[in-house]
């Protein structure tokens, strides 16, 4: 055990302030450039503004009983949360997988690895547009390729019907960000100590074992941020959904985003627009809090 | 021995198989790129082209302001990911490794400033840079995007932080060191895997942004590349297709190389680390 | 002086964020000096593809060589940037000079919130007979007074016809109603071929195409005074017609936008099209072997009785009032019609992209172009039809301006009336109800 420093209280709060020293260029930055637009956002949400103009009047609580009465934004939230619950799972999953098997002695590992990067370095206008692409029913190399292998004999309708509409959605959702799973817990992977799992192999462990008695525990912080990040970040979605598939057929996937998109920008509603974003903040909200407190428990 | 032997191969063809499927996008958009606009949308569509072309790079090049466009996205990016990952690690090691009051208030208040959507932050952020008048300015893209990837990586490097043995540092502490130099000789090193992946990450998420360019930014010697390719590229009535996918394998290339180029500092194991291959 | 002034709340009317912005930041606004000689004039576009760029710079080369004293920059904006960039822009005074190719309903809108100059100064230094008849009309929202003109016009739903395959089937005619299109495309239909590329996905194709379809069947959006007028039995055959095609388009029509449709009719898979003149310059590139056997018609309506209706979307040219320099921007924006450039902007998409002008059409520099002379005929009708064309803010000669036509388009309520009825077979009545209820809302906010 090696004898911690005696810390005397002057110590402690020199120590203290060069904390707060040291968080307070982020704090400050934040302060300028994202506080205000957030406030305004808010303030935004109590009127009905006109988006080409930006002149409106005040409407009180109005937008908000809108949002509370009205089918949009409870359907939207259905369906954010299918859409945001299944490219989760993927996502980690695959990255997680992924991850493993590229920290094994690969040929040309680092090729490897910077190719499984790709999806994730692919601007997402490219990404949607090669997929339709690839998805389309007379040209596309998908149904092309699974003709050529007699999976299929007739060309599939991979985006306009439900349920494929939402699973393509999420499969093409998954493909673009596991990547940033892969990362993050690669680099977790190499400062997990070696003889951790040397002690475990002299106890008989198995490989099934070895991971999950040595590898998940140590991956659990990195994975508890991860999940945490990611799943905000999904929850937010906009561009993928929108080029996708537009939120069609109908509105089986109009997730959260492009509802605020299109009461903003479509119906030029700005204020509206804003008490949906306060709404679906406020959402994620609930699930942080709660969230944190849960995985802060068990920690 | 020889079952390891096979594992091995097994581990690595199906490695390989997944890597190849997940690229296929990739390879497709190179193939593609090469091909000639007769060959394009040729039904059923051809695995190989036919005949090679180097045409819509050459075009891209010398036609177009993409090199301008590649120069402006480098330097935002670039700047960006080292104000964040310079101002992410000093607070991600404030907030793991010091005690003060209101910590982790902080840390949830940082996190709560990213929950809102882009499309509604928008105006109100155009508004304040012309007010101050950095409107059109590569400045005013910095500051947007270290504002929305300093959340990420702050919570990010945190958990890599929370990584680091305490004992290391109380180590150096005990031998006389100062916090900042303990900082400097003991922690980065352990950290830097995490702070790769993490400037990595907001590398990407920069060169890639393409909602706030749209608005804060017009003119083509400021535009970065995700703005000024797909609005020269992509209208509402026409994809000048040949074109997008060079420039999109020319946009997406160099980031492969830095990546394989950083490899080693991501996989590099250190003191008690252990490299597993 | 470019700011706003901060209202008080007692007004029923203020800039919201103009106060925000003023209150904050008003004292730190940089001045813009300017030299007394030095003009700096900002032309926006949304529209800037290599030919279209290199264009441009012809024509604002050109112009700086007639005025020392001014220069011209461009800088680009996009179909999806150019609203929330313009709402900044008009919101805190900081606009461009002159913005261009923008659709007509964008204008509509801008103007009556009253953000536009009156564009009557400029369309006589262009020479208001050298227009084609009627093709400002459109641009007179309030009477007497243009709020821009058309820069260049598109005939967005002709009918575009492979005369091979059209010979093949025994058809010697091009279809003019529908029972006759039906019955071509169910003849040309097979062996790989598809019949026609209608869009039946969740965009504004879909929503635009099918407000075509409905006035080819008689019917109409909106009445003459605005009014919502789409719960007709026009709507429920054009309805009908669209369903019964659905069977001659490709299974995944159902997702289909601009570039799919484009594509499938270019790339030789569907035997009908419906699109701009884009499709000439794009067979000419990626698809040479059909381009001796396409053509283009106006599309065919339920029957003759009912006149052809092409959608315009009148790319526009307009300048907001805010802009500095206005007389420099009056003479710049007249300067964009001068035959040389605007002749070069024409020749960046031939056929797509059809002069305002009638002076233009017939000069021969502009038919100096490989597509337009190989094509002629079908230029000539498209710039017959798209000069006399309408869309969603402006149905009729009859019908008023309306300035709503975007929000109703992009509100996406007409595509899923489509999905809904035609997809999801869900009872026409009930759907018609709803819609109608949708767009008079979005009429009234």
């Amino acid at each position: 055990m090696i004898a911690t420093q005696t810390i005397t209280p002057r110590l402690e709060r020199s120590y203290a302030r060069l904390g707060v020293l040291l968080i307070a260029p982020t704090i400050l930055v934040f302060s300028l450039v994202i506080v205000y637009p957030l406030l305004a956002a808010i303030y935004l949400s109590v009127f009905s503004i006109y988006t080409p103009t930006l002149e409106g009047n005040f409407v009180g609580a109005a937008n908000y009983v809108k949002l509370l009465t009205g089918k949009a934004f409870w359907n939207s939230l259905g369906v954010t949360l299918i859409w945001t619950v299944g490219t989760l799972t993927l996502q980690i999953v695959f990255g997680v997988g992924m991850a493993l098997l590229l920290h094994q002695n690969i040929w040309f590992r680092s090729l490897a690895r910077s190719l499984v990067l790709f999806p994730y370095f692919l601007s997402t206008v490219v990404a949607v547009l090669v997929w339709r692409w690839l998805f389309n029913d007379l040209y596309g190399a998908m149904n092309h390729g699974l003709m050529q292998l007699g999976i299929l004999d007739m060309p599939l309708d991979w985006l306009g019907s439900m349920p494929n509409a939402m699973i393509g959605v999420i499969l093409v959702g998954a493909w673009k960000y596991f990547p940033f799973v892969v990362i993050a817990v690669l680099a977790r992977l190499q400062t997990i100590p070696e003889h951790l799992y040397e002690a475990a192999k002299i106890d008989g462990a198995g490989p099934i074992a070895r991971f999950w008695d040595v590898t998940l525990p140590q991956l659990r912080n990195v994975l508890v941020v991860i999940v945490l990040l990611r799943a905000i970040w999904d929850f937010k979605e906009f561009d993928l959904i929108y080029l996708l598939t537009g939120g069609g057929p109908v509105t089986s996937t109009q997730t959260l985003s492009l509802l605020v998109y299109q009461e903003a920008f479509g119906l030029n509603q700005m204020g509206q627009a804003a008490a949906y974003s306060v709404g679906m903040m406020l959402v994620m909200l609930v699930f942080m809090v709660v969230y944190i407190r849960k995985t802060g428990k068990e920690g | 021995m020889q079952r390891s032997m096979l594992q091995g191969v097994i581990v690595n063809l199906v490695t390989w198989t997944l890597v190849l499927l997940i690229a296929f996008p990739l390879l497709w958009m190179i193939i593609t790129s090469v091909k000639p606009q007769t060959e394009l949308f040729r039904i059923p569509p051809t695995w190989f082209p036919e005949t090679i072309t180097f045409e819509h790079y050459w075009r891209l090049l010398t036609e177009t302001p993409f090199l301008t466009y590649f120069r402006n996205s480098v330097v935002l990016a670039t700047t960006t990911t080292i104000f964040v990952v310079a101002l992410g690690t000093l607070g991600a090691y404030s907030l793991v490794r010091f005690k003060y009051r209101g910590r982790e208030t902080l840390a949830m208040l940082v996190l709560f400033t990213y929950l809102l959507p882009s499309v509604v932050l928008i105006i109100p952020l155009y508004l304040m840079m012309v007010a101050i008048g950095l409107s059109n300015t590569l400045v005013s893209l910095i500051l947007a995007h270290t504002t929305f990837a300093l959340p990420y990586a702050l919570w990010l490097l945190r958990s890599f932080m929370e990584g680091v043995p305490e004992d290391l540092e109380s180590a150096a502490l005990v031998d006389g060191a100062s916090r900042m130099g303990a900082f400097r000789d003991i922690i980065l090193p352990q950290l830097l895997p995490g702070i790769i992946s993490t400037a990595l990450f907001t590398f990407i998420l920069s060169w890639n942004e393409y909602l706030y360019a749209l608005v804060l930014v017009n003119s083509d010697s400021v535009a970065p590349l995700t703005t000024g390719v797909m609005s020269m590229l992509i209208s509402a009535f026409n994809i000048e297709w040949s074109l997008l996918m060079a420039a999109s394998v020319m946009m997406s290339l160099p980031l492969i190389v830095v990546f394989a180029f950083l490899q080693s500092y991501l996989t590099s194991g250190f003191g008690a680390g252990g490299v597993k291959g | 002086m470019h700011s706003k002034p901060f209202k008080t709340p007692a007004l029923p009317r203020r800039t919201v964020l103009a106060g925000l912005a003023a209150a904050g930041a008003t004292a730190a606004m940089p001045m813009r000096l300017r030299a007394q000689e030095q003009i700096t004039l900002r032309w926006w576009s949304p529209q800037s593809s290599p030919e279209q760029l290199a264009a441009y710079q012809t024509q604002i080369a050109n112009f700086e060589a007639q005025h020392e004293n001014i220069k011209v920059v461009f800088e680009k904006t996009s179909d999806e940037g150019y609203a929330p960039q313009l709402a900044a822009a008009f919101a805190s005074g900081d606009v461009p000079n002159v913005v261009t190719h923008l659709p007509s309903f964008a204008v509509a809108t801008y103007w009556t919130n009253g953000l536009l100059e009156p564009f009557n100064g400029v369309i006589d230094m262009i020479g208001p007979d050298k227009f084609y008849q009627g093709a400002n009309d459109i641009y007179e929202i309030d009477p007497g007074q243009y709020a821009g003109t058309g820069i260049g016009n598109s005939a967005a739903n002709m009918i575009w016809l492979r005369t091979d395959l059209m010979e093949q089937a025994g058809i010697d005619q091009n279809p003019r109603t529908w029972d006759e299109l039906l019955s071509a495309v169910q003849k040309m239909q097979g062996g790989g071929i598809y019949g026609a590329p209608l869009p039946y996905g969740r965009n504004s194709m879909t929503s635009l195409v099918f407000i075509g379809v409905i006035h080819q069947a008689g019917g109409q959006v909106c009445a003459p005074d605005l009014s919502v007028n789409i719960d007709t039995d026009a709507t429920r055959d054009a309805l009908e017609f669209y369903r019964a095609m659905r069977e001659f388009c490709p299974p995944g029509a159902t997702n289909y936008s601009w570039g799919e449709s484009l594509t499938a009719f270019v790339s030789g898979a569907c035997a009908t099209g419906l699109y701009t003149g884009r499709v000439l310059t794009n067979v000419a590139n990626q698809n040479p072997s059909i381009a001796d056997h396409i053509t283009c018609d106006l599309y065919p309506t339920k029957s003759t009785d009912v006149a052809p209706w092409t959608f315009n979307d009148f790319p526009s040219v307009f300048i907001p009032k805010q802009a500095p320099n206005m007389e420099a921007s009056k003479q710049f924006a007249a300067f964009l019609f001068d035959p040389e450039g605007y002749i070069q902007q024409l020749h960046a998409a031939p056929g797509h992209v059809l002069p305002v002008l009638k002076t233009i059409s017939n000069d021969p520099d502009y038919q100096d172009n490989e597509i337009i002379q190989k094509y002629s005929a079908e230029v000539e009708l498209m710039s017959e039809a798209a000069a006399n064309g309408f869309n969603l803010g402006w149905e009729s000669r009859d019908h008023m301006p309306n300035a709503k036509a975007g929000e109703i388009v992009n509100s996406g309520v007409i595509a899923e009336l489509v999905q809904r009825v035609v997809l999801n077979d869900e009872n026409v009545d009930q759907v018609l109800g709803e819609t109608t209820a949708r767009i008079e809302e979005i009429m009234a906010s």
